[in-house]
């Protein structure tokens, strides 16, 4: 009876796993065919595809564009929200209630609206923002913000703040060198963690970068989009190492935050 | 015939056995304690009479019916555990009824009883609370009526009382032990604390490392141990080597002694002594812990150390360190044990 | 003033600081939040009062008339109608399929456990674009399972860039999502639970009827709106697939402030605000729902 109960939810698990698995390994497949037209399977394989994207300097400046701005967006991010999360839980802890209303707002709001306010109200803002990384920036620390706030806290109220500083304080440290000493690096693991899993769905954003950016500053999931007209095969070979480089950020990520817990 | 039943009782997880051929009997409304430190079986022998977790081998038999492959649910059994597992998402007299619904009880009567075992709790007026809005101790409560209204054939408790503070311990202990009386109910109740289950129950079976050791009525486990680990587990025993024995008593044993630390007097002079009284012997007092009613000296005699309890007395000091003591010896208690 | 008290220039100036000191310290961990305010003011609440605020002018004066305009526009209430149908169905399918996950995968052992958590977490950033051209190859016109469904006769055609087909790829990028959201839900779920039920005579529906899905409910719910919210605003995936010619609402919006042919940003902020309501008013049902669970009484 036990096993057979058992079967049955390993079937279960199985079966979602394999339907969530099937078009990326669909993808994956079909970005090393070298053709697969109206048939079951692929005809041959081939690293052409691979080659030809590595070679497409525009992909590579795509892909830089997108890491400059996903690393600035996740730097300013942290900068912020740091100083920020510990002045609330230091000062002001019940203040995290309105924090938690808060950061709930990038959450709540559709990216389409948010970008229908951000492309009026840049539109005529004195310096140039519309079609530079700088809006980009600004928005993705905007949706970042909810998870960082919610790794980062987590790891505040994990370390016990109040004593922490208050000890830093009677050893002769001021509440800033208390912050930089004690305080952050205490922090490190669900830092790097909420960076890393913050990092690879900023990669992913495209709403924003299309409508207010597109292709004056060309990221990676715009440059994606404009390739839909070229080969199924090339935009396969796109789409995998893309998310081969997601995987490698999640791994990392789910790495530290393992790490955190122990 | 006795009441319950457990034959040559096997279970292990994987390889790693947890208990071997158990046999014991229980009769109708006894209240037997499994005590053992932790990891010794005591509460997978539990599980496994509730049918929770399914034994390898052997049978267990309640009033002349073997139970060993029915489902917790035909078992009739009533447990309490240690983190109450009450349903969250119930009021207190939801989770009293819970069973009752199960077995289709007609609501009048579900309700009534109900009424009665929450009287019987003593948790009358907060019959529509939910857990969360309950103490340990109310939450407990709650857990034992809800076993309780079942009319079960035995109750299983699981360390019901571990979770709780010190206070609400004493009290409840108290007041499991005088329901269980009142309903002349066969109880199993697992622990790890001594005092408890020399406390409440009728007899102790003493576990460790998957065996009953040692089972018997709460006075004959704590004055008789049967080896070394009873003698460690129930109390503060001195064990003295056989040689150590020869030569302050002159005493031949097989195994070492186990001296209670209650059982050692400071001579009063000018009073006669019974045969069974050691010569006196002399001790330095090494160092106190004041318990209380007890002043816990540890002393030195000759090479040996030994732990020696006397009654906190106000007209007698408390001895320093180096203090020099007679001590006596009641030979009758000096308990041979086993390795 | 430690001049003009040179005998007692410790205590004037330990005073001195006394007093002025708690008025600084009130300010100091103030200016460590300014930039946070700054930026979340600039990038998250400005461009959410122009929404609201232009959504209420038309041509220069305060006027309802957008509004009006979205009433009238059978296309515009066609696009809400598409999206809600698929934001419904894709989060109950979604729910469902995840919620089956993580309960079967309670009984599956540890490292497989940790295996699938990871799994999902990785596929849950697997959405937008690059998921729609995954769907393309292998439900697309000439994908791969398309063709073996038609060899078998199982279908005749298979529309990808229809509701059906968006249905399917909305509920892809629900079910990882449900699942990291549900995962900590069906932990709180205690083993004693059962077995305390199993003993007072519940069978294992039972107990999944009575305990816990009235423990999980608050959770269910949630995680429900969280995946309508998700799907209702999705824009990325519906955009690639069909180049923005199935009409949903976030279709709508983006084509009125960005597309190459009427710019009508007032509008685009109405159905805007019309939209967030509808999540708002969604939103407040699953309240009061959650409110009528036992968990409102904490």
């Amino acid at each position: 009876m036990q096993n057979v109960n058992l079967m049955a939810h390993r079937i279960t698990v199985y079966s979602i796993i394999a339907l969530l698995a099937l078009p990326i390994m669909a993808t994956f497949v079909y970005s090393l065919s070298s053709h697969w037209g109206a048939s079951i399977l692929p005809d041959g394989f081939t690293f052409k595809w691979y080659a030809e994207l590595f070679s497409d300097s525009r992909f590579i400046a795509a892909f830089g564009r997108s890491l400059f701005v996903c690393v600035l967006a996740l730097v300013l991010a942290m900068l912020l929200m740091l100083p920020t999360i510990f002045v609330v839980f230091y000062y002001f802890p019940q203040y995290d209630k309105v924090m938690n209303i808060l950061i709930l707002l990038p959450f709540a709001v559709p990216p389409v609206v948010s970008s229908v306010g951000l492309l009026q109200f840049y539109a005529d803002s004195p310096f140039t923002m519309l079609g530079t990384p700088w809006i980009l920036i600004g928005t993705y620390f905007t949706i970042a913000l909810p998870f960082i706030y919610r790794a980062v806290s987590n790891s505040f109220i994990a370390i016990n703040v109040k004593d922490l500083v208050d000890a830093a304080h009677l050893l002769g440290a001021s509440t800033p060198k208390a912050f930089l000493f004690v305080i952050l690096p205490n922090l490190k693991k669900g830092i790097m963690a909420s960076m890393f899993l913050s990092f690879s769905f900023l990669l992913g954003e495209f709403v924003f970068a299309n409508i207010l950016v597109g292709t004056r500053y060309e990221t990676l999931q715009v440059y994606l989009y404009n390739m839909r007209q070229t080969s199924g095969h090339f935009t396969s070979a796109l789409v995998m190492t893309y998310f081969a480089f997601i995987f490698l950020c999640t791994w990392l990520g789910s790495r530290f935050s393992k790490g955190n817990l122990s | 015939m006795s009441y319950v039943q457990v034959k040559q009782l096997s279970k292990s997880f994987g390889k790693q056995r947890v208990f071997d051929a158990i046999d014991f009997t229980i009769d109708q409304g006894e209240f037997i304690t499994l005590l053992g430190p932790s990891g010794c079986g005591k509460s997978t022998l539990l599980r496994c009479l509730a049918g929770l977790n399914p034994v390898d081998q052997g049978q267990i038999w309640v009033d002349g019916e073997n139970i060993t492959d029915l489902s917790p649910q035909e078992r009739e059994m009533g447990m309490v555990f240690q983190s109450y597992a009450l349903f969250p998402n119930m009021t207190v007299a939801e989770n009293i009824g819970f069973g009752l619904k199960m077995k289709s009880t007609p609501a009048a009567q579900a309700r009534s009883l109900i009424q009665r075992f929450v009287e019987l709790v003593e948790l009358k007026g907060k019959e529509d609370r939910y857990p969360h809005q309950l103490s340990g101790g109310q939450c407990q409560r709650v857990a034992l009526a809800r076993a309780l209204v079942m009319q079960p054939r035995i109750l299983l408790l699981d360390e019901p009382l571990s979770a709780l503070d010190a206070k609400i311990r004493k009290s409840l202990r108290q007041q499991i032990r005088d329901i269980q009386t009142e309903l002349n109910l066969t109880t199993v109740f697992v622990t790890h604390d001594q005092e408890e289950a020399m406390l409440m129950s009728d007899r102790i079976f003493l576990m460790h490392q998957g065996e009953i050791v040692q089972q018997g009525s709460p006075e004959s486990i704590y004055t008789q141990p049967a080896n070394e680990f009873v003698a460690g587990f129930m109390g503060h025993y001195n064990l003295l080597d056989k040689q150590v024995v020869k030569a302050l008593f002159d005493l031949d044993s097989p195994h070492k002694v186990a001296v209670r630390p209650e059982s050692i007097y400071v001579k009063e002079e000018g009073r006669q002594y019974e045969a069974h009284i050691s010569s006196p012997k002399t001790a330095h007092v090494l160092n106190h812990q004041l318990l209380g009613n007890v002043i816990r000296y540890k002393v030195q005699i000759e090479q040996q150390e030994m732990t020696v309890d006397l009654l906190n007395r106000s007209s007698e000091r408390l001895l320093p360190a180096g203090s020099r003591l007679e001590l006596l010896f009641n030979l009758n208690e000096m308990q041979p044990v086993s390795p | 003033m430690n001049h003009n008290a040179p005998s007692l220039p410790l205590t004037t100036s330990v005073r001195y600081k006394r007093r002025l000191m708690p008025k600084l310290n009130r300010l100091k961990p103030i200016v460590a939040v300014l930039p946070f305010i700054v930026f979340f003011y600039l990038f998250q609440l400005t461009p959410l009062f122009w929404v609201l605020v232009n959504s209420f002018i038309s041509e220069g004066e305060w006027s309802l008339e957008h509004y009006q305009e979205i009433l009238d526009s059978a296309f515009i209430l066609q696009g809400f109608k598409n999206s809600v149908w698929l934001a419904f169905w894709s989060s109950l399918f979604g729910l469902l399929i995840a919620a089956c996950l993580v309960s079967s995968l309670r009984h599956l052992d540890g490292k497989i456990r940790d295996a699938v958590v990871a799994f999902t977490n990785m596929s849950s950033n697997f959405s937008g674009v690059p998921l729609a051209f995954a769907f393309i190859i292998i439900l697309g016109t000439n994908g791969a399972l398309t063709l073996l469904l038609k060899q078998y006769g199982i279908i005749d055609d298979f529309n990808l860039y229809g509701s059906h087909g968006l249905l399917a790829l909305y509920i892809y990028f629900q079910i990882p999502l449900g699942a990291l959201l549900l995962y900590p839900a069906f932990d709180a779920l205690k083993k004693d639970w059962q077995e305390a039920a199993a003993l007072l005579g519940a069978s294992q529906r039972q107990y999944w009827l009575k305990i816990a899905l009235p423990v999980l409910s608050p959770a269910l719910l949630g995680t429900f709106i969280i995946l309508f919210a998700n799907a209702i605003g999705a824009y990325a995936s519906v955009y690639a697939l069909t180049a923005g010619n199935f009409n949903v609402v976030t279709v709508r919006i983006a084509s009125l402030v960005s597309g190459d042919l009427f710019l009508e940003p007032n509008l685009a902020a109405a159905i805007s605000v019309v939209l967030i309501g509808l999540l708002a008013f969604i939103t407040a049902i699953n309240q009061w729902l959650v409110s009528r669970s036992y968990h409102a009484k904490r």
